[in-house]
């Protein structure tokens, strides 16, 4: 285990709970989706969500903002219950980023404009707060150069890293990553990972759904495998990657390692 | 039979007049259009419901109605049925506006529906109230994505304008017979409307290809 890795999950461990998921139930139609997932994050874990597609695990980041409905259980996230009102659900959404796969940034505004939307509108702050704190969260993620660019006007890495730069803006306790890395050029992986792991580093709770298991192995705290909408194996990176629990769990790692 | 210009210059007046007509007919009725259409737009993104079967409704009924009937109805019907006054240009502007808000109501469902759905997406995850996800996040794409369908449909419209010479309305068509009869010029006439038509509705094209272009060397999408 790297020394940063130990030191955060030393803090991990003195962490309160952050997310508590009992029993969560998601349905398609006739096709269950989640089957009675359970599982609990403490504030400043990173945990990622390893598994073959199909198996449940973006829909259960996206239950978890209330991009998805829950179709039974519950999901406490930062002593918010899910499912509940439309305030409800606001109101987690405002402590719960998230970056997906295709970033989704804004790409009608400049990238200044992506990062103070939000805060402006929904965290109500004025305009030159929201402005410091763009340009501020840009130099992190390392693009501080381009922020009065368009979206499509930068790379594939930079889209991705501004999209984490917009949810940032928010100021979450709790960053949900949908397979952020998926669709990037392999040459635009790392400097998303960088940002990833230096945020992991100052202490961010993060879940991760990705397929990077250097990333999984190095920053993560635990890995859970998720196959046929189940939590499968819930384990640190150094036991989930040397010792499988789980006969699917072996199978998947045999196609992927 | 010699074509007689300077008969079209001594009665340019009276074609100007008309080609005003044309013009503020579907400038009212495209403001009018619009209301009309966000409203049975925001029927028809309903899901289900009374109001999206309404706007449904809406649509169909217009859309399947020749204008020249509208217009005529509106005209001679709608008075008689309902015991009101409405003058020649008020019914114009009624059935156009009844027309136009079938097609608008298309054109902004089409233009919202066209915004990917990661961009509300990605709003809802930030918390972004509802209200500032409409007017930030999904209108300004919608309006651009529009743009060629809402031009195309503005042409549409004042060509309409022509029909509404068949209830004395003085556009184009009505001054260019008006001035026909009285002076059997008619061939220099309907080919200089002809033209005046031409000449609004072509810079409008071209404009519209033009701010298309820019667009998407602007923002990439």
């Amino acid at each position: 285990m790297t020394e940063t890795a130990q030191n955060r999950t030393n803090g991990a461990n003195g962490g309160e709970p952050i997310i508590v998921c009992r029993e969560v139930v998601k349905r398609f139609g006739d096709f269950t989706a989640l089957d009675a997932v359970s599982t609990e994050v403490r504030a400043g874990e990173v945990v990622c969500i390893v598994g073959p597609s199909g198996g449940g695990k973006s829909t259960f980041l996206r239950m978890i903002n209330g991009l998805e409905g829950i179709d039974g259980g519950e999901i406490v996230v930062d002593g918010i219950h899910l499912p509940g009102g439309k305030k409800d659900i606001q109101n987690v959404r405002r402590e719960v980023g998230m970056v997906f796969q295709s970033f989704n940034l804004f790409m009608h505004m400049s990238v200044r404009q992506n990062l103070t939307l939000a805060p402006m509108t929904a965290r109500k702050l004025g305009r030159a707060e929201a402005d410091d704190r763009a340009e501020r969260l840009l130099d992190r993620v390392g693009i501080g150069d381009q922020i009065d660019k368009y979206p499509s006007q930068l790379s594939g890495g930079q889209q991705q890293r501004v999209a984490i730069a917009r949810a940032l803006a928010m100021e979450p306790r709790v960053m949900l990553f949908d397979e952020p890395t998926s669709a990037l050029d392999p040459e635009m992986i790392k400097e998303v990972l960088d940002v990833m792991r230096e945020l992991a580093e100052s202490g961010m709770t993060m879940l991760v759904v990705t397929h990077e298991m250097g990333f999984a192995r190095e920053a993560a705290d635990r890995v859970l495998f998720m196959a046929d909408g189940q939590i499968l194996v819930d384990a640190p990176p150094e036991r989930f990657f040397s010792e499988a629990e789980d006969e699917r769990q072996a199978s998947f790692l045999s196609k992927i390692l | 039979m010699s074509f007689d210009i300077n008969i079209i210059l001594r009665y340019y007046p009276e074609l100007l007049g008309g080609a005003w007509v044309a013009v503020w007919m579907t400038a009212v009725s495209l403001v009018f259009s619009s209301a009309v259409g966000a409203v049975v737009c925001i029927g028809k993104l309903q899901k289900y419901g009374a109001a999206n079967r309404l706007a449904t409704a809406y649509i169909d009924l217009f859309r399947a109605t020749p204008e020249i009937v509208l217009i005529i109805w509106v005209f001679y019907c709608l008075p008689l049925l309902f015991d009101v006054r409405i003058g020649r240009y008020g019914c114009a502007i009624i059935a156009l506006s009844a027309y136009g808000g079938a097609y608008m109501a298309e054109i902004f469902r089409a233009g919202v529906q066209a915004v990917p759905r990661g961009q509300t997406e990605a709003a809802n995850a930030l918390g972004i109230p509802i209200f500032h996800i409409a007017r930030r996040v999904i209108v300004p794409p919608a309006i651009r994505r529009m743009m060629p369908a809402l031009v195309n449909f503005l042409t549409e419209l004042l060509k309409a304008t022509s029909l509404l010479a068949l209830i004395g309305v003085a556009e184009l068509i009505f001054v260019a017979s008006t001035l026909g009869s009285k002076t059997f010029a008619y061939m220099e006439f309907y080919t200089a409307i002809a033209v005046i038509y031409f000449m609004i509705i072509f810079p409008l094209s071209v404009y519209a290809r033009r701010a298309e272009r820019r667009r998407l060397r602007r923002t990439g999408n």
